[in-house]
């Protein structure tokens, strides 16, 4: 598969500012909200309707798909309109069950965005929303890519959206999933404290099957769940070997590094025993965590192996020559792993 | 490569606990719509519902699962459906635990069954709840995972009403690419105030039970259930019971509106033509129409007009929600197990509660049980909202 384009709302200057032309905007607390564009391009009377995921899908979406023709959409997205959810089951338990308006059920529904997608750009085509935590992003990726080998598609839109609704926050902190001290985004990876620090955005793409003039080169993905350090290390040699690559293919990984110290051992664990001379680069230092924040690595991975430069925050081991190929490795709160594979063209 | 086949069936629903307690009730023309008992919500008495007749304990027991936190009833009946399918397909551990098993499964309310516990997680400084880390979408999956030990491919997918057939679709066309080498597809759902109050704010329950195809259709009937489907490469499947084939599928957008379908059935027509064309088959081919047949104004209307357009005649058509109560994400995998034991008896199910014919049309569904029928394709539809539609096309072996 082949990036044909993308584009990014996130923490970072990703979407109309050069983001690799200038600083990082450095975080303090553990919320990393997105830094919004103006959505000049949706009618204001839709716009205000929108809760923030579908905002930010319908903004980082729209502009592909009226440049880009599409055989349909595909979007990963485990929270959907988590604030709408909330909103409604508020409501619920307000009016105890009394008649309540649907707006916020219907926009709650994770399968909000790729449906928003389809009735704003008339996309009767193939329509799918993966809703699976960590892996949701590596989702997609596999529903794009056997509608390639089908030949039932020559040109899709992919991507994911997360927002950050406060509820779900809470959740998370509870759980012991997000960090209770404050520390600075740059100060994030190996600070030493249990959780990670929340991020939101949407990443889109337009893939295809054939190269032309594409951005950069999606080669591979996979994943496992609760495996051991052995299962791992297993699944991304079958991966490696069945595209014909060996360890020193691999120009630089991008680890999910997310400073939690709960579970940031098995990026170390991962690299040391099967990439121990390989530079190694960081991605949620940036962006934050959210669920699908392979998508986030994915959009950074096929810019730097396009020629875009390393900003020096995201150099966790430096890295000696060209960047040509990436090994993303990206795990959600210890449970869920993944790979994608991403190399110039 | 060869055919994709169904070796293993799992379901519980309103009809039954198990794959053959469903089947009687089929045969029978038993409905398990009524009042609910577990829910929780004012409209347990109010509305009726096709629940599943086990508790949350009961369930708990009959897996031998009491000690352990944090199942919700989603999840519980994920495993009940899950577990029947795998030991009915004969999986091993090893097949289970291999890189080459997948597992893919819809759901829309999730652990959002536990509303009260969600509440109180979300908006106070107390300990948290057994389910705190149930809630999200993925959760049920995860569990199933960790708790038969699979090390494939998981995937949660969320398309509304159509989310199993989603999942049942995607699981076959992982097979036919060579990605997996088995999967164990489906979906699972569970009444919860969640949806309850969703589905009564857009104003489509029925106050009776509900009347799929009916010219006085009120609405639909909520229900709950699961369903998982073994599917493995039919020469992989030497020695098992082949209960059917996944021959077609097609999934499209209606883009029409955020919660109901064009009138034109721009998504009906073009769910059903891919389900057709992948399968290579005629309309004329079809033997069977296990429709979506909610029981609402608009998706019977939508449905039988869409199938009007593709059919010349169309095929005996039956709605097993009048069963079931509409089972959300489970829908489509529930009503493929249905599909299957169609094809496997050579049988078409009634759709119960009908009295009148819709007034546009000249076809009515099937309203009684049909033995010594010939069954060789089924064709199965799930409509969701966002203009999700998906159809699957199963056949006899």
């Amino acid at each position: 598969m082949f990036i044909k384009d993308l584009s990014c709302i996130s923490p970072q200057k990703t979407f109309e500012d050069d983001f690799f032309g200038t600083e990082p905007i450095i975080y303090t607390g553990s919320q990393l909200k997105a830094v919004e564009p103006s959505y000049a391009d949706i009618p204001r009377s839709q716009l205000r309707r929108m809760g923030k995921s579908n905002r930010m899908a319908t903004g980082a979406g729209m502009p592909l798909l009226q440049k880009h023709k599409t055989d349909g959409i595909i979007i990963g997205t485990t929270d959907g309109g988590m604030e709408d959810c909330h909103r409604f089951l508020n409501q619920i338990i307000q009016y105890e069950e009394g008649t309540l308006t649907p707006t916020n059920f219907v926009q709650g529904s994770p399968s909000s965005p790729a449906g928003g997608l389809a009735l704003m750009s008339a996309n009767s085509g193939y329509n799918n929303t993966h809703s699976n935590k960590g892996l949701s992003f590596e989702n997609c990726l596999m529903d794009a890519d056997l509608l390639f080998i089908e030949g039932r598609a020559k040109s899709l839109l992919v991507g994911c959206v997360e927002e950050i609704s406060q509820a779900q926050y809470r959740i998370e902190t509870l759980a012991g999933f997000i960090k209770k001290d404050e520390i600075t985004s740059d100060k994030l990876i190996g600070c030493g404290t249990p959780g990670a620090i929340n991020g939101e955005g949407a990443t889109m793409f337009v893939l295809e099957s054939e190269n032309d003039n594409a951005l950069a080169e999606l080669v591979d993905a996979d994943m496992i769940s609760y495996p051991t350090a052995d299962d791992l290390v297993a699944k991304a040699k079958l991966l490696l070997e069945r595209n014909g690559l060996a360890v020193s293919d691999i120009d630089a990984l991008m680890l999910g590094y997310s400073g939690d110290s709960n579970s940031d051992h098995w990026y170390d664990v991962f690299a040391e025993q099967l990439f121990p001379e390989t530079g190694i680069l960081s991605f949620k230092n940036l962006f934050g965590e959210t669920p699908s924040a392979s998508a986030f690595a994915t959009w950074f991975a096929a810019n730097l192996v396009n020629g875009k430069s390393v900003p020096s925050q995201a150099v966790h081991k430096p890295i000696s020559g060209e960047l040509k190929t990436i090994l993303i490795y990206n795990h959600y709160q210890g449970n869920q792993h993944g790979f994608v594979v991403v190399r110039a063209v | 490569m060869g055919r994709i086949v169904v070796t293993g069936m799992g379901v519980i629903s309103a009809i039954g606990n198990n794959v053959s307690e469903n089947h009687s009730s089929l045969q029978n023309g038993v409905s398990g719509i009524g009042k609910a008992q577990f829910l929780n919500s004012k409209y347990a008495n109010e509305l009726l519902f096709g629940e599943v007749k086990l508790s949350n304990d009961a369930l708990r027991s009959q897996l031998n699962v009491s000690n352990l936190k944090g199942i919700t009833r989603t999840e519980l009946l994920a495993f009940i459906a899950f577990k029947e399918a795998v030991e009915n397909a004969g999986l091993s551990t090893d097949e289970l635990k291999s890189f080459e098993t997948a597992l893919l499964s819809g759901t829309t309310v999730g652990g959002m069954v536990e509303m009260e516990a969600i509440h109180a997680d979300a908006n106070t400084n107390q300990a948290p709840s057994e389910f705190v880390s149930s809630y999200r979408s993925g959760a049920h999956t995860l569990q199933l995972a960790k708790a038969f030990g699979l090390r494939g491919y998981t995937d949660t997918m969320n398309t509304a009403c159509s989310s199993s057939a989603n999942s049942i679709m995607l699981g076959a066309r992982m097979i036919k690419a060579g990605k997996c080498k088995r999967a164990i597809v489906g979906g699972v759902d569970s009444l919860a105030k969640y949806t309850v109050n969703g589905f009564n704010s857009l104003q489509i329950f029925s106050d009776e039970v509900t009347r799929p195809f009916d010219a006085n259709r009120k609405g639909l009937n909520l229900g709950e259930g699961a369903a998982y489907l073994v599917l493995e490469r039919e020469e992989d499947a030497q020695g098992k019971t082949i209960y059917g084939e996944i021959r077609g599928y097609g999934n499209t957008n209606d883009a029409y509106h955020p919660s109901s379908m064009s009138p034109e059935a721009v998504g009906v027509r073009g769910a059903i033509n891919g389900a057709l064309q992948t399968a290579r088959i005629s309309p004329s081919e079809v033997s069977y129409v296990n429709g979506h047949g909610t029981g609402t104004e608009n998706n019977d209307y939508t449905e039988v007009h869409g199938m009007n357009q593709i059919f010349d005649a169309v095929p005996p058509y039956t709605s097993t929600k009048s069963f079931t109560g509409h089972t959300l994400a489970a829908a489509g995998a529930i009503e493929a197990v249905y599909s299957l034991l169609s094809i496997q008896h050579q049988e078409i199910y009634a759709t119960l509660n009908w009295q009148t014919q819709m007034p546009e049309f000249n076809s009515k569904p099937q309203t009684e049980f049909v033995a010594n029928a010939e069954v060789k394709h089924v064709l199965s539809n799930s409509f969701g909202f966002g203009g999700n539609c998906s159809s699957l096309l199963i056949s006899k072996v």
